[in-house]
């Protein structure tokens, strides 16, 4: 078998492995009627998205859940862009230290650092708030956010930005047209990362939210007493998931 | 014409440590200058001082009359050519050539106009709409060139342009720079660590060693008549003797190309004898004092033979010094 074979082979094997899942959740979230010794469903129909959008709440559920992810990421960047730049600079004392308190609310599990929040979140007054949510999405999305643009802080960068400086631009023409066209490739990563974290966020909000529906809160009961349910909700759930790759992915690229 | 270019007393230091000891130099109008010394004597923080880029604990600069120390890096009329092009990837040749104009917010036409004439000036007619990903490391630093050019700067600095660059290329680029500067009168103040390479592109050389300037004289003095052992030691003028007739504490220096071997009033051994390719250095044992002499190739002598040779009058140079050798 040849090395171009070979890899071709390799590739559908591992294509089957992620498709062969989706394809069953799509069929399922169709499937109105699918009895267990059959192979395909006997009936398809809409009634998963239905149920979803009536009785189990989507829509609401799809709105919170996408302007927290969107309200996260805006912080995370806010919030990650200097912090990173500081962090990327050479001679920062305890720098080791810094990235290891960073990556901390990512080692224990997210209810549990969930449940520390609530304590403070309502002693603050702002447990079961969007605002509270989004916080706490926040000390989980942000590491991601800070490792990932770091790696565009750097030497090269600063390099560019003398350089710009030198020819006489002054530092908001620098930031326009020097560090954000640098950034982009990162900035496009980190944004798609801080949102699919949030999105995916599920200990934290139950703990937070004190009853306030996102995607995952919603879906997760379904899993047990309506698989049709549960897929339909999945497939919304994953929807977000491509569309940021998909964007993520051309930004990077443009840039280049 | 003037004073294009007056630095006074500058220093700069950097982690308590001081990077530049108060620095002085100063070019005249028009004038082609090279700043030369060996790695971490301090050049490029000079280079960046000037250019605002670094900020300096006390001292002057003036710039035409007028002091720059106050003024922000884009408001100084001084445009600057790094290591590296260092060009933006995401824009054109032309759009790097032309980004002084875009960030002085120039009509996007007169950029445009600019940009194609400065890199016709450097060689690169019709490569403004490539990218710069595509370009060989000599483009790249023309189109840096162009872009320092396309400032329109009243000091253009240099910083070691050529490192980067194979022999043939830099040659190539040392005449480019040379034939503009000329053409445009534009005082220049250009870094190296290669004292030939000093010679070759200044009128004037200053010699930077320990963050000073310890000598600024046209490249023939600094070859042939350096101001001190440190100035001898860094252009080549290996040799430092007594002479028989003079001062018994005076130190008396040549360099090692101008002795000439074969004939003259004095005798000694050959200690040493390396062909070097274009020479043969000789390393000469003249009753106790050490003489190194290049030669011609086919006038070199074995070790171990004696040699007459001369030390003609008019390339002995006396160095200042304390009496020792």
């Amino acid at each position: 078998m040849s090395e171009r074979q070979r890899s071709l082979w390799a590739g559908t094997l591992l294509a089957l492995v992620f498709a062969a899942p989706l394809a069953v959740l799509a069929l399922q979230a169709f499937a109105d009627s699918w009895r267990a010794p059959d192979a395909l469903p006997a009936d398809l129909g809409l009634r998963g998205f239905e149920v979803a959008f009536g009785r189990g709440g989507a829509k609401d559920a799809l709105l919170n859940s996408l302007g927290i992810a969107i309200a996260t990421t805006a912080l995370c960047l806010v919030i990650g862009w200097p912090a990173a730049r500081t962090l990327a600079g050479k001679g920062l004392a305890g720098r080791g230290w810094i990235m290891l308190l960073l990556a901390l609310p990512l080692l224990m599990p997210p209810y549990l650092a969930g449940f520390g929040l609530t304590e403070w979140f309502i002693r603050l007054g702002i447990d079961g708030t969007l605002a509270g949510i989004v916080l706490s999405h926040v000390t989980f999305a942000l590491p991601y956010a800070i490792i990932v643009l770091i790696s565009g802080f750097g030497a090269e960068l600063r390099r560019l930005e003398e350089m710009a400086r030198a020819s006489g631009a002054t530092r908001i023409a620098t930031l326009r047209w020097v560090t954000v066209p640098s950034l982009r490739p990162a900035l496009a990563v980190a944004g798609m990362l801080a949102f699919l974290v949030s999105w995916s966020q599920y200990g934290t909000t139950l703990a937070i939210g004190a009853g306030r529906s996102t995607l995952p809160i919603v879906m997760l009961p379904f899993v047990r007493t309506d698989p049709q349910v549960a897929a339909a909700l999945a497939l919304l759930f994953l929807a977000p998931c491509v569309a940021a790759l998909l964007a993520a992915t051309r930004l990077g690229r443009e840039a280049l | 014409m003037g004073l294009a270019l007056s630095v006074r007393g500058l220093v700069v230091k950097r982690d308590e440590r001081i990077i530049l000891d108060r620095v002085s130099l100063e070019l005249e109008a028009g004038e082609r200058a090279a700043l030369v010394g060996p790695s971490g004597a301090g050049k490029t923080t000079l280079l960046r001082a000037i250019a605002g880029l670094e900020a300096p604990v006390c001292g002057e600069i003036e710039l035409g009359g007028a002091d720059q120390l106050r003024l922000p890096p884009h408001k100084r009329r001084v445009a600057m050519v790094f290591q590296e092009p260092r060009l933006l990837p995401h824009l054109t040749v032309a759009d790097n050539a032309a980004f002084p104009l875009r960030v002085a917010g120039v009509r996007v036409a007169e950029q445009r106009k600019a940009a194609s004439e400065r890199l016709a000036e450097v060689g690169l007619a019709g490569f403004g709409e490539r990218r710069t990903a595509g370009l060989s490391g000599g483009e790249q630093q023309r189109v840096a060139l162009a872009r320092a050019l396309c400032a329109e700067p009243r000091l253009l600095l240099l910083d070691e342009p050529f490192t980067s660059l194979e022999p043939g290329l830099r040659e190539e680029l040392r005449r480019l720079i040379a034939e503009l500067q000329r053409e445009r009168g534009l005082t220049t103040l250009i870094v190296t660590h290669d004292r030939s390479e000093a010679a070759e592109m200044g009128e004037s050389v200053a010699l930077m060693l320990g963050g000073r300037i310890v000598q600024h004289s046209d490249p023939r003095e600094m070859f042939e008549r350096p101001a001190s052992r440190e100035v001898a030691d860094f252009f080549g003028v290996s040799n430092r003797l007594r002479m028989p007739n003079a001062s018994p504490t005076a130190v008396w220096a040549i360099r090692p190309e101008h002795v000439v071997v074969g004939e003259g009033p004095h005798q000694a051994r050959v200690v040493e004898s390396t062909y070097r390719g274009v020479s043969v250095r000789l390393v000469l044992d003249w009753d106790g004092q050490r003489v190194e002499a290049d030669v011609e190739t086919g006038r070199a002598a074995p070790a171990g033979s004696k040699v007459f040779f001369e030390l003609p009058r008019d390339r002995l140079w006396e160095i200042p010094s304390d009496g020792t050798i």
